[in-house]
């Protein structure tokens, strides 16, 4: 990059032109969904559309609170400690082990990498039937545990192949002065080394949420309860016995939508740094 | 014991920050993968789940498989799914690359909002498409019908013949985020001297896009469509939630129909052999996507 050449002031204006209605387009779903969850049930099913609520309306939010039959505010949280959790596994087993590929060629390297590369191709379908099996044995099947174990195992190989080249880029020469300072492996590490990958290790963990959040084969495979089930799992029950219930459907695409949207205003430069490295070999 | 601390003392240290992942994974997917393959050629229905008692009867699953109609429909449609989002996302994705590869002040952060498609949780898409293509309240029916394209609304998701295309269309939409931002990244790369010599030459941005961008690209592009095609060959929450597989079978694809036949019909055994079958698919496309990814690890 570096030195790029500078577009005529004309051209400028037509570009940037050009790219709000791209944006527009593009982000038109968003909007309208946005729109239809303020609007009655009776404005939604109006002939012409309005492309604005003419008459606002905030019920689809606040009758989830009171009642209904799919608890949006509960199955939030619960997808919320879910995700949370999954992260937290994820961050956790994957740091030490994507400094270790990064810096060690100990015994078993390449398997072990070829190992997280293959997991992230995996269709979920594969796996679903075996941890089902699994999870009702070890008792954890129709808990928060279910979803949380098998979570995690989207956010590890993702994070694993993204720090080692974050752990790779680190000079050699930070790490052996902590040695020289008298710290052992695990210090180094922890001291030295980790707040050092600190960006990394951020773009995991948003990434390791964000596959959580989204979920819906785990959450609605292992855990039948309806109190404990995550939001995608309840939003997809809930489409199944009310299809045409758009006021409340729209609300709950919207309160999914807030998470994510919260990490993209404040963590863009992370998401897009995941974007890119996660396929591009390192 | 002191043979350990050898073994431990240079580069095998690795091992034990590397293990509890290692062995997490081994556990909750490496043992699944192998008892996925063991299910397959077992009897395993709800039926005889909690007797304990799982008949070996072979490649019976596979075979009758492969004598199941909608299960070969199933492959059809997921390659159909596959070329066409690949194609659409590219070639969009691309475009959009090109465009916000030139310097204009809004550039940066408009690329940046488009991202936001390809973070929305599956479900969420596929309940904005399936509202958005609904016959009577969808509003691409109000649009066409407004712009004077079609006279009667069209039954999108209900019409066998069509249904599948909505499908593809809402994956585009997720897909297209991801093309641009790769493709954007890989132009950065191609260093502009590059163009302003070849400009000199009195080559034109036609020629210069394909003498000088495709070929530099070609890395790119190539992680770009592998990818691309294992993240669509094994998607499932979309068509799961925006049609269930249906009108009569027309979307079903091999994932949906692996958990149909798991946990709908409860014939966990079938399920299981369906999707090995999509794994194997995956796995032969997954070994290009290797050799490029381990290139660099040969050391």
């Amino acid at each position: 990059m570096g030195e790029e050449k500078k577009l005529s002031t004309k051209k400028n204006i037509l570009f940037c032109i050009l790219s709000l209605i791209v944006l527009c387009v593009l982000l038109f779903p968003l909007f309208w969904i946005f729109i239809t969850s303020l609007k009655t049930e009776q404005e939604i099913f109006q002939y012409p559309p309005t492309f604005y609520p003419h008459k606002l309306n905030l019920k689809s939010y606040a009758a989830q609170i009171e009642t209904g039959d799919f608890n949006m505010f509960r199955a939030f949280a619960n997808s919320f400690v879910i995700s949370f959790g999954a992260m937290l596994i994820a961050v956790v087993l994957a740091v030490p082990a994507s400094y270790a590929i990064a810096r060690y060629r100990f015994a078993g390297r390449k398997a072990m990498l070829l190992g997280f590369l293959v997991t992230q191709m995996l269709p979920v379908s594969v796996l679903l039937t075996p941890m089902f099996i699994m999870f009702k044995g070890m008792h954890v099947y129709n808990t928060w545990g279910s979803a949380v174990l098998a979570d995690a195992t989207l956010g590890i190989p993702f994070s694993v192949l993204i720090l080692k080249n974050y752990f790779a880029s680190i000079p050699k020469e930070l790490e052996e002065a902590a040695y020289i300072d008298g710290c052992g492996r695990l210090q180094a590490f922890l001291k030295v080394l980790v707040p050092v990958a600190k960006s990394g290790i951020v773009v995991c963990a948003i990434f390791s949420f964000l596959y959580s959040w989204g979920d819906l084969a785990y959450g609605m495979t292992f855990i039948l309860n309806q109190q404990k089930r995550p939001i995608t799992a309840g939003i997809f029950n809930f489409m199944g016995q009310y299809g045409t219930r758009w006021s409340y459907l729209t609300a709950f695409a919207i309160v999914t939508i807030i998470p994510v949207a919260l990490i993209f205003i404040f963590m863009q430069k992370y998401i897009i740094a995941g974007m890119t490295s996660g396929a591009v070999k390192g | 014991m002191k043979g350990l601390r050898k073994f431990f003392k240079y580069d095998n240290v690795g091992l034990l920050f590397a293990l509890p992942a290692f062995l997490y994974m081994l556990v909750f997917v490496g043992y699944p993968i192998l008892s996925n393959i063991v299910l397959s050629v077992q009897d395993v229905t709800v039926r005889n789940l909690a007797k304990g008692v799982k008949k070996f009867i072979g490649l019976q699953n596979y075979a009758v498989l492969f004598q199941d109609e909608v299960f070969r429909l199933t492959i059809v449609n997921t390659l159909k799914f596959t070329v066409y989002s690949l194609l659409f996302q590219f070639l969009i994705g691309f475009a959009l690359a090109v465009f916000f590869n030139q310097n204009f002040s809004l550039a940066k952060p408009i690329r940046g909002l488009l991202m936001i498609p390809w973070m929305i949780p599956m479900t969420i898409t596929a309940l904005i498409f399936k509202f958005m293509f609904s016959t009577d309240v969808g509003i691409i029916n109000y649009l066409l019908q407004s712009i004077g394209l079609i006279r009667e609304n069209i039954e999108w998701l209900t019409n066998p013949g069509i249904a599948l295309g909505c499908v593809i269309f809402a994956n585009v939409w997720i897909g297209i985020p991801f093309n641009t931002i790769l493709l954007s990244t890989g132009l950065t790369t191609i260093p502009q001297e590059l163009y302003e010599s070849a400009a000199i030459d009195g080559a034109n941005s036609i020629q210069r896009f394909f003498k000088i961008t495709l070929p530099l690209l070609r890395s790119t592009i190539e992680s770009v469509l592998v990818l691309g095609f294992i993240y669509t060959f094994k998607c499932y929450d979309l068509v799961y939630v925006m049609t269930s597989g249906g009108p009569v079978n027309s979307t079903h694809l091999m994932s949906t129909y692996s958990y149909k036949l798991s946990f709908e019909m409860f014939d966990y055994s079938k399920g299981s052999a369906a999707a090995n079958v999509l794994l194997v698919i995956l796995m032969i496309v997954g070994a290009v996507y290797l050799k490029i990814t381990m290139k660099g690890e040969n050391d």
